[in-house]
């Protein structure tokens, strides 16, 4: 089970990010980017757990630390990442899904992570923080979050009960 | 609460990512180099082939909307009807860039400059508030790190990392950058830096004392060797100007020529020009310039006329034109004049 789970979670999060990176950031959407990765992490997170969600967050929040058009200091997403797939697995029990909270945490986080970067981002001493289009960027980013939602997680969730059927309880 | 694998697993990843942060933050080139740039390569292989699959669908916003009206026609005609339309968007999309190129060509080639043409691969996201860009070209092509890049309109950033095949570009709107400018005509300089937003940027004259008018052009000034930024590459227009001649400080806004959000193909400067090329490369003129040009031709009126005197017939026609045109209007304008006069008398 571990070896398809950690395969999945891989193809997951490099089929997120390559989207996200050369498709969603260049449809020009007003505001922030759809955040398809957090997205992909967190219903990774309610599907297997808050232990699988943080290290499934710290790749890929690596993974796109280190993607060649991102410039910010290394480490600092995946530090969010881990650690809301950490809260968001352990905030949903899996045998107990409730949609429309489910779909409230991924657009809470999506918002929360413009606050939490900028945060780091300031106390780091990062010049390109601008907090007049924090609003902006965290309501888009909610909204976009909470969409993508409602597609990424019945997915993941398909795909999680055909890979690795051991993980549903 | 949890167990004592889960927490001894949080601990290490929280560890590592902390220690990658301060690692990082170092400055310079750092331990991540490398490592960075094999990563780079990777992902940035993954975006290359991303933008290859994606590339037909970004700008083909209506498909869908046409789709559902094609379903119940014959199979093999929506089949070919699709792929005709890919074709048609496909030689749009071709036309442009190639239109892109062309101005790309021209800028390098007045300003003799050695470009390396390259697309744009990926760009980065917006809530990380920096404006970066993954080009498609890299090591293997020539580019390095701090070689200025240009489109057909002017500067659009320098590259700040290289790859084998991939490169990133810092736009010059990201707050982080900053870049000597000449004001073009005369030869004050100052400091341009980005504001994070995608239409304007600062600029802070070293001379304050200097003048400086809405509407003048700025051009890059040059580093040693063209490196971050080539001489005579043209920046932006003035906007607006805060402040008066004379204060400690002016701060001018200032438009960039090069429209960020929609950049397809630009120009890597490998190598600069020998000579700075001044003011030439800036577009024609864009102050006024019909409104220079007629009152010249219509000033040097007496030596047309005399012309018209020895050449009477076919030119004199074409000449009484603007011969005739300067004496109404100087009578409208007399007529108009006196008119709020004679009101005010009556």
């Amino acid at each position: 089970m571990w070896a398809r789970q950690t395969v999945l979670c891989t193809i997951l999060v490099f089929a997120a990010l390559v989207t996200q990176q050369s498709f969603l950031t260049r449809l020009g959407l007003p505001g922030a980017t759809p955040d398809l990765l957090l997205v992909t992490v967190i219903a990774l997170a309610f599907t297997y757990g808050p232990l699988t969600g943080a290290v499934v967050g710290f790749g890929a929040g690596m993974a796109l630390d280190f993607a060649p058009s991102t410039a910010g200091p290394i480490g600092v997403v995946a530090l969010i990442f881990m650690v809301m797939g950490f809260v968001s697995g352990a905030a949903v029990d899996p045998r107990d899904r409730n949609p429309p909270v489910l779909i409230g945490i991924i657009g809470l986080s999506c918002g929360a992570f413009v606050i939490a970067f900028a945060g780091i981002g300031s106390i780091l001493g990062d010049v390109r923080v601008d907090w007049e289009q924090a609003p902006t960027l965290l309501l888009t980013a909610t909204l976009y979050g909470g969409l993508l939602g409602l597609a990424v997680v019945p997915a993941v969730s398909i795909l999680v009960g055909k890979i690795t059927p051991e993980a549903v309880v | 609460m949890f167990s004592r694998r889960t927490r001894f697993v949080l601990v290490a990843l929280f560890i590592t990512t902390l220690t990658f942060v301060i690692l990082d933050l170092r400055g310079g080139q750092g331990p991540f180099t490398s490592f960075r740039s094999a990563m780079s390569g990777a992902v940035g292989g993954g975006e290359q082939v991303g933008s290859l699959i994606f590339s037909p669908f970004l700008g083909v916003a209506n498909w869908w909307g046409t789709w559902g009206d094609q379903r119940d026609r014959i199979a093999g005609l929506t089949a070919e009807n699709d792929e005709l339309r890919l074709l048609v968007e496909r030689s749009a999309a071709d036309r442009e860039r190639a239109e892109q190129l062309d101005g790309l060509l021209r800028v390098a080639g007045v300003g003799r400059y050695e470009i390396v043409p390259a697309e744009i691969l990926a760009v980065g996201p917006a809530q990380e508030f920096a404006w970066t860009v993954t080009i498609d070209a890299g090591n293997a092509d020539g580019v390095q790190r701090d070689m200025s890049v240009i489109n057909g309109q002017g500067l659009v950033g320098r590259v700040q990392s290289v790859t084998k095949n991939t490169a990133t570009v810092v736009l010059l709107v990201d707050a982080s950058i900053s870049v000597g400018a000449r004001v073009a005509g005369s030869s004050e300089i100052g400091i341009l830096s980005g504001t994070g937003r995608q239409d304007s940027l600062e600029f802070q004259m070293i001379d304050p004392g200097a003048g400086l008018d809405p509407g003048q052009s700025l051009v890059t000034f040059g580093s040693k060797r063209g490196r971050p930024y080539s001489p005579g590459i043209p920046i932006g227009e003035v906007v607006s100007v805060a402040g008066t001649a004379g204060q400690l400080t002016r701060i001018a806004t200032i438009r960039p020529f090069a429209d960020v959000s929609t950049l397809g193909v630009v120009g890597v400067v490998i190598r600069p020009p020998r000579e700075d090329p001044r003011d030439s490369v800036l577009p024609d003129a864009p102050r006024a310039s019909p409104a220079a040009t007629v009152p010249s031709s219509i000033l040097p009126s007496p030596t047309p006329l005399a012309s018209a005197s020895a050449s009477p017939t076919p030119s004199a026609s074409a000449i009484a034109t603007p011969a005739a045109s300067p004496a109404p209007s100087q009578e409208v304008e007399r007529a108009a004049t006196p008119e709020p006069s004679t009101g005010g008398t009556n």
